[in-house]
């Protein structure tokens, strides 16, 4: 009798330190496998593997980068959502993925509950741009242009921004011809080439913008932009939409309270640390780091996809 | 400031850059050691079955900028080091084509034709010496262009071209690989045709992965290594295996290619081969200027025009060990590297995937900012993007010296790798693609997919189907069918965009006439 008390009393102190050592440091139960929906090499992909970088070197996880690109984040999302939730597994997308693509497609395969959101890590600084060599020096100049009959080619690297496009061009009873390129990259080719009249830039535009090569005509976002502030937002041009958007770092649904909230907390503070390398990074390709996370981004994901809903309706009106 | 000081700041900026180490007194810049370490990288690269310069770049780049961080300062390093695997990886990719007939590029699948040949004549020494020689000397002279005509050339080949041209042109060069590659015309089409198939599985705009019956595996669509490597290098493994298993029951043995005779390249031999070189290298640098086309449309030109010149001189006819052969193809697909720089630092565009990879190294750094800014020169100051594009060129001039003096001392050596017996080379050559590909794809279903393209590769070769326009459409079918969509909603949605301006019009009915005229030819050379 005695032994069995003694057995459970010690079961139950190796529990109680099990417990305090989880509360101390959330630890994963092996490597963390980091899907990362962008191609090798680009701006966003060296963001996840710097912060993979410094997340191994501050916790002493290891974690194991991947690339899962294709079909603007649905094919990861559809990967990850079958992987153990338990903190092992975790990728990286634009909010963007879980919103208007999401609805979009008809038949997705994942819904926003599949996963459980752990924080933003950027933002984007999305803007209409062309180059300054087109002579239009605000917005209303190119609106004109198009109505005198000039033909407009508006590159855009995402439905949604197709979307935002084809809207803004109606509220101004002008019709673009919305050309779809390979990410924000083959906008800036599209429009250096000359192949594209203006196009998206969700921040890739900054330095040209800076070197006055390029000009940011309107921003996208519901504010405006950091390096165009007299360019006036798309809500101000009449569209009751915007683009914002963001990195977000995802697990599948039903990781612990725990696991999230170490996750999410280890990568916000290494983002928004201008010091390590993932920081100082993030603020010079995407202007600074954004971090939204726990309640706040479950309602801004909420937000995305209603509006993407909207959107959606407006656009095939 | 004049070009001259930004040209003499910029080699300045690669020899006296920060030292990494000192040779008794002398200061060694960092730079010129990434450029011999990228160059040596890059020839072991190339030169290993199944590996190919791209693939090294691209493990490569996150290595180089964790370590050397995303200043300025580490800029001209990490570019060096990816020039140097760049000019090696083309140099050493000879070698397997030559020695195994196991190219690992599409481009090298051409110099397999004569290369190959040769090796079972007992001559890969010279082979590769001939190899070497063109590729070299192809390369230097796609530079020299570059150098001088960078700044506006790219300006002026885009302000040409928009994207139903950019779309014809694309067309036109797969017709051409098609029509000129293989025996029969109809053939290449329909290999071209198919390629294109696969290549669609689980890509395009839709949400919806299409052709891919529902299964996860084929919703990221096909790897590219796998398809690639598998119709080049497993396809001619088994082939190769089933070859020895037929000569060992007939002779009881299997025989082993010796080289025989005097295997050097005499100067009377190299001069005999300077017009052949020349004509390609000019093939391949302009080739290099235009978008999205790329090497292999080179190298088959180049072997064409070859073959036409050795026809009228009447040498050694092409296919059968011809030395014309190997330089036609070498020099015209190392002629496009240089050249197709011009559009990546004019305008930011690459031309080819090595190219991607520069441009993705010099964004993610950042401090230069490829486009016409690069060679706009200041009133006053310097223009140190402009600065930094000499520094390029001073790389390139760098690793083209390597090239000339370590890469030909390197060719010689690699001729040894010939006494390799074929029993257990193929198996090896089948061991290091597999890894290779999954090194590359970590993805067990990328080997499933490797072997069952192998089987199709063999196939092919058995019905005498050539594998290059499959290989090469697969690769262009992507870009293919994104420049003609985005041509539809560029023009406004004008269903016959191709045939809208001059110039598109001109290149489809060239593709159209070059089908039918080279299908004629071989009819009448059948019967």
């Amino acid at each position: 009798m005695i032994k069995r008390i003694l057995a459970s009393l010690v079961a139950l102190a190796a529990l109680a330190s099990a417990a305090a050592t989880a509360q101390a440091e959330w630890m994963p139960g092996g490597p963390i496998k980091m899907l990362i929906g962008f191609r090798a090499g680009g701006g966003a992909d060296t963001q996840a593997r710097l912060i993979a970088e410094e997340l191994e070197e501050r916790h002493g996880w290891k974690i194991i980068p991947e690339q899962m690109t294709g079909k603007g984040g649905a094919v990861l999302a559809a990967a990850l959502k079958e992987e153990p939730a338990d903190g092992t597994a975790i990728g990286i997308i634009v909010t963007e993925s879980l919103g208007y693509n999401m609805v979009a497609a008809k038949n997705a395969g994942y819904q926003q509950s599949d996963f459980t959101a752990l924080t933003t890590t950027a933002g984007f600084q999305m803007g209409i741009v062309a180059l300054t060599s087109k002579g239009w020096n605000t917005f209303d100049e190119l609106v004109e242009a198009a109505r005198a009959g000039e033909q407009i080619r508006f590159g855009a690297m995402s439905p949604k921004l197709a979307d935002l496009a084809y809207l803004l061009g109606k509220a101004h009873g002008i019709e673009f011809n919305i050309v779809m390129t390979q990410g924000g990259k083959g906008v800036m080719d599209g429009l250096n080439a000359g192949d594209l009249d203006i196009g998206w830039g969700a921040g890739i535009q900054n330095n040209a913008v800076l070197a006055g090569d390029m000009i940011n005509l309107a921003s996208g976002l519901s504010t405006r932009l950091m390096v165009s502030p007299d360019a006036p937002t798309i809500n101000e041009l009449g569209l009751p939409f915007s683009a914002d958007g963001y990195f977000i770092f995802v697990s599948p649904d039903g990781i612990t309270a725990e696991a999230r909230e170490a996750l999410s907390s280890a990568i916000a503070s290494i983002v928004s640390d201008g010091d390590t390398e993932a920081g100082g990074f993030i603020e010079k390709a995407f202007g600074g780091s954004v971090v939204i996370a726990g309640e706040e981004l479950d309602a801004l994901l909420a937000a995305e996809e209603a509006a993407a809903a909207a959107l959606l309706e407006k656009a095939s009106r | 400031m004049d070009v001259w000081s930004h040209v003499a700041a910029g080699v300045l900026a690669v020899i006296q850059g920060p030292a990494m180490f000192h040779v008794g007194a002398i200061p060694v810049s960092v730079t010129i050691v990434m450029i011999l370490a990228g160059f040596l990288a890059g020839i072991a690269v190339g030169a290993t079955p199944g590996l190919a310069g791209p693939m090294a770049m691209a493990v490569s780049l996150p290595i180089l900028i964790s370590v050397f961080g995303y200043e300025q300062a580490s800029l001209l390093p990490v570019l060096g080091f990816l020039i140097g695997v760049m000019k090696g990886a083309t140099v050493g990719g000879a070698v397997p084509a030559i020695l195994f007939n196991t190219p690992g590029t599409p481009d090298a699948l051409l110099t397999t034709y004569d290369g190959y040949p040769m090796t079972r004549n007992g001559q890969s020494g010279k082979a590769l010496r001939i190899a070497h020689f063109s590729s070299v000397s192809g390369d230097t002279l796609s530079d020299i262009l570059l150098f001088l005509c960078a700044p506006f050339l790219a300006v002026l080949v885009e302000s040409f071209l928009d994207l139903p041209e950019k779309t014809a042109l694309i067309l036109l060069s797969m017709a051409f690989i098609a029509a000129v590659v293989g025996k029969s015309v109809m053939k290449g089409l329909l290999a071209a045709g198919f390629g294109m198939l696969v290549a669609f599985v689980g890509t395009g705009e839709e949400f919806y992965p299409r052709l891919s019956a529902g299964l996860p595996e084929l919703a990221q669509g096909i790897p590219v290594v796998s398809a690639i490597l598998g119709m080049l290098i497993l396809g001619e493994v088994i082939k190769g295996l089933e070859d020895l298993m037929r000569e060992r029951s007939a002779t009881g043995r299997i025989s082993q290619v010796a080289e025989t005779g005097d295997n050097r390249l005499a100067l009377r031999e190299k001069l005999r081969l300077l017009p052949f070189i020349g004509n390609s290298a000019a093939i391949g640098a302009i080739v290099g200027i235009l978008p999205g086309v790329g090497s292999t449309l080179a190298a088959t030109l180049g072997y064409a025009s070859g073959r036409r010149k050795q026809a009228r001189r009447g040498g050694a006819e092409f296919g059968t060990g011809a030395p014309e052969g190997v330089a036609s193809t070498e020099a015209a697909n190392s002629a496009v590297s240089g050249a197709n720089l011009i559009p990546v630092l004019s305008l930011g565009i690459p031309g080819n995937t090595a190219a991607v990879f520069l441009i993705l190294a010099m964004e993610t750094i950042g401090g230069f900012n490829p486009g016409p800014s690069v060679f706009r020169i200041p009133s006053e100051g310097m223009n140190e993007e402009m600065v930094i594009a000499f520094g390029i060129f001073t790389a390139m001039v760098i690793a083209n010296l390597l090239n000339w003096t370590i890469g030909g001392a390197f060719m010689r050596w690699m001729g040894i790798m010939i006494r390799i017996p074929k029993q257990i080379l193929l198996p090896s050559v089948l061991l290091v693609t597999m890894v290779a590909i999954y090194a590359q794809e970590t993805s067990f279903s990328a080997l499933v997919f490797a072997l069952g393209f192998g089987v199709l590769g063999y196939f092919f070769r058995k019905l005498h189907i050539s594998v290059l326009p499959f290989v090469i459409a697969f690769i262009l079918a992507g870009t293919l069918e994104r420049t003609a969509r985005q041509a539809f909603s560029a023009t406004g949605g004008d269903p016959f965009f191709l045939f809208s301006s001059p110039l598109a019009a001109i290149l489809m009915i060239v593709a159209v006439a070059l089908v039918i005229l080279f299908g004629r030819r071989r009819m009448e050379s059948q019967h």
